[in-house]
């Protein structure tokens, strides 16, 4: 083993040091700013040393009410595309895995093309169909266009991941007795977790934070709490920062936390198949 | 491990995926009785009052109605107003709309009010301020009934002032340039000020400064730079601050927010904004000068004579042509409208559009900028009128006006640049 020199390692800790500031300042710097007076959030210079309030939290609780429906409805759509997400792309993973055609081959490229088009291009013609069938505003249309969105990267990855499954497992199981469906259950799903759950983990950091069609395609009932920011970022009677990093920290937390805990599936996600010869 | 894995992710998998979608597949009903359903900014609905300060609530046992409001920060509002008001049909009886969005195209997706207004009249309608109701006027037709307006005034920091020796606010231009120049200091307690702070993105300023010196944008009549020397001397002003630092020297990225954090701590002594922002600039929870930070209308110069506009936005109730139950929302819309709600809504924070609001003792008394703001409001206008592409003519106009502040470009060429450019796009 070489044994590194003194000004590498330096530079590499400072490398390392400098990422993570830049990662991590912004998100500190929302959580400290939620716990300031007011009065101290932009202060200049900045106070780093001050006595915390939880008062914008309890202003939240109080001014935005709508913010926690909005968090209660983000849940909700979130786990509805992340178990749709995954369901369809185990299943989608599998069928490109054990089979090969000419048509299966052609429709991977049909897949990534499709996460090429920008959501825009679909959203905006999406709007009077699914006006006229009743489902604005509802959790189940926020729910289908998410997991449709993520469809071809989870299938992409979960084909991936059941590549690594020697087939001779399949095998043995259909010598038992086993059906396709009966394979997918207790063969392929169980050995596949680490993957379902890598799949798991992009489907809810963009569902619990995407904008753009819960704007589109909500109202009041389905509302999400990123448009509740939204409203509190571009409130006409001036901005209340302080309530604002309150539910910024509220609505960073838990996806925070998810992907700290999901980490080694996201990563294990990422490298799949990258060793693969 | 695995084993684990499968059991609770099958379960997950069909069970979640299945139940979820069942119960969440039906959209919810409508309450019982009528439903009014509002688009609006949540300001709207707040100034309304709820619980006892309900101000509609007569009005609603009266109708057997209940309000349902959706709300959204005013662009993606206008956004889902004009994409509601042009599908085969919509839910939405009233939507809030801005004076400067509805182009001929867009007012003909709202229902005229002109016959409304004679069958079912507003109280003492001519009590709403002129201008406003003019702006909600579209090829002759009413399409909105003003509800609130935004009228900038000049803020100072009257603790910054006094520290400079300086005993009372501008009353022309050229003395407001003069203090923002004594203003740019370092204050006692170690702060840098910036004599004044004003967005760069918003075109409020250059016209504000362009009408102190009898000059214009656009006019409501689409004459571009009606009076183009005023725009250059203003531009020239402008600059002038610039380059002595009364501008921060960041003005290229300063927008609106920057202006209220900059105000509360004390880092700017002057700015223009809006006089609904007087409370947010003197609340103790968020300002370090409470109580200090005050307003006037903003000045003209003193080579000008004639009458100084300052500039306004206002919003207006509109009714979707494509809502079916247009008794209703008019119905909603004239109890709004009404002296008795305008004032209430007046002491919960709102800008009031009938000029008799301001006369209200209780109300004078509770809002120390509102004779200021009756005085502007009195000859206010908006920043430009409608037009198709206003967008993208404030976009060019603002790219003129940065660069002559920041000293890229003469303000001559900038005026130069901008006829050239804008009027191309002005409609015919």
């Amino acid at each position: 083993m070489r044994t590194r020199s003194l000004p590498i390692s330096i530079g590499k800790a400072f490398a390392v040091a400098a990422i993570l500031l830049w990662s991590l300042f912004p998100i500190a710097f929302i959580v400290m700013s939620s716990l300031k007076p007011g009065r101290d959030i932009f202060a200049v210079p900045p106070k780093y040393i001050f006595t915390p309030t939880f008062q914008h939290y309890a202003s939240l609780w109080s001014e935005w009410g709508v913010f926690f429906n909005g968090l209660f409805n983000s849940t909700v759509i979130t786990a509805g595309a992340t178990v749709l997400a995954v369901t369809v792309s185990t299943c989608a993973g599998y069928v490109y895995s054990r089979n090969s055609s000419r048509f299966l081959n052609a429709s991977v490229m049909f897949l990534i093309i499709v996460r090429l088009i920008p959501p825009i291009v679909v959203t905006l013609p999406l709007f009077p169909i699914i006006n006229a069938m009743n489902l604005n505003d509802t959790h189940i249309v926020l729910m289908v266009l998410y997991a449709t969105f993520f469809v071809s990267l989870g299938t992409v990855l979960m084909r991936t991941f059941i590549d690594q499954i020697p087939r001779e497992l399949d095998e043995a199981a259909q010598i038992d007795g086993a059906g396709r469906l009966t394979i997918l259950r207790r063969v392929i799903v169980p050995l596949a977790a680490p993957g379902i759950l890598a799949v798991a983990v992009f489907v809810v950091v963009f569902a619990w934070n995407e904008y753009l069609f819960a704007f589109i395609f909500t109202a009041t009932r389905a509302k999400t709490a990123p448009l509740v920011i939204s409203e509190m970022i571009g409130s006409i009677d001036g901005v209340d920062w302080g309530i604002l990093f309150a539910a910024s920290t509220v609505q960073l937390a838990p996806v925070l936390l998810f992907v700290i805990f999901m980490n080694r599936y996201l990563v294990a996600g990422l490298t799949a198949g990258a060793t693969k010869g | 491990m695995s084993d684990n894995f499968a059991k609770i992710t099958r379960r997950g998998l069909l069970g979640t995926a299945l139940g979820g979608a069942a119960l969440l597949a039906t959209r919810p009903s409508f309450a019982a009785g009528k439903t009014l359903n509002i688009l609006s900014h949540k300001v709207h609905q707040t100034v309304l009052g709820t619980g006892d300060g309900d101000l509609l609530a007569d009005w609603k046992k009266a109708n057997d109605a209940e309000l349902a409001f959706t709300t959204f920060d005013s662009n993606p509002l206008q956004d889902r107003l004009f994409r509601e008001a042009s599908l085969p049909s919509t839910d939405y009886g009233v939507g809030y709309i801005i004076d400067n969005r509805p182009t001929p195209d867009v007012a003909k997706l709202f229902a005229p009010l002109d016959d409304f207004l004679k069958s079912a009249p507003i109280e003492n309608y001519e009590d709403i301020a002129p201008g406003l109701r003019e702006a909600m006027t579209v090829g002759g037709k009413t399409i909105g009934i003003p509800v609130r307006h935004a009228t900038g005034g000049l803020f100072y920091n009257e603790a910054l002032l006094e520290e400079a020796g300086i005993s009372a606010p501008p009353t022309t231009l050229e003395e407001l340039i003069e203090q923002a120049g004594k203003l740019t200091f370092t204050a006692k307690d170690g702060t840098p000020v910036t004599g004044m702070i004003m967005a760069s993105d918003l075109a409020v300023f250059p016209v504000s400064f362009a009408r102190a010196y009898g000059g214009d944008y656009i006019t409501k009549d689409f004459k571009l730079l009606p009076k183009p020397e005023a725009m250059e001397k203003a531009l020239t002003v402008m600059a002038d601050m610039f380059k002595a630092g009364a501008l921060p020297r960041s003005y290229a990225t300063t927008k609106n927010d920057d202006q209220v954090t900059w105000m509360q701590q004390g880092r700017a002594a002057f700015t223009m904004i809006t006089f609904a922002r007087y409370k947010q600039f003197n609340d103790p929870a968020q300002s370090k000068f409470p109580g200090k930070i005050k307003a006037v209308q903003f000045p003209k110069s003193q080579s000008y004579d004639g009458e100084m506009s300052a500039v306004t936005e206002s919003w207006g109730m509109s009714i979707p042509a494509n809502f079916a139950d247009k008794e209703l929302a008019w119905s909603y819309i004239r109890e709004v409208s009404s002296p008795r709600v305008t004032l209430g809504m007046a002491k919960n924070g709102n800008g009031p559009v009938r000029v008799s609001t301001y006369a209200d003792a209780d109300f004078a008394a509770a809002s120390p900028v509102a004779a200021a703001e009756a005085k502007a409001l009195a000859t206010a206008r908006g920043a430009f009128p409608p037009f198709a592409e206003a967008a993208r003519a404030q976009q060019l106009f603002l790219e003129d006006v940065q660069l002559a502040v920041l000293g890229r470009k003469t303000p001559a060429e900038a005026v130069e640049s901008m006829a050239k450019r804008i009027t191309p796009l002005l409609p015919a």
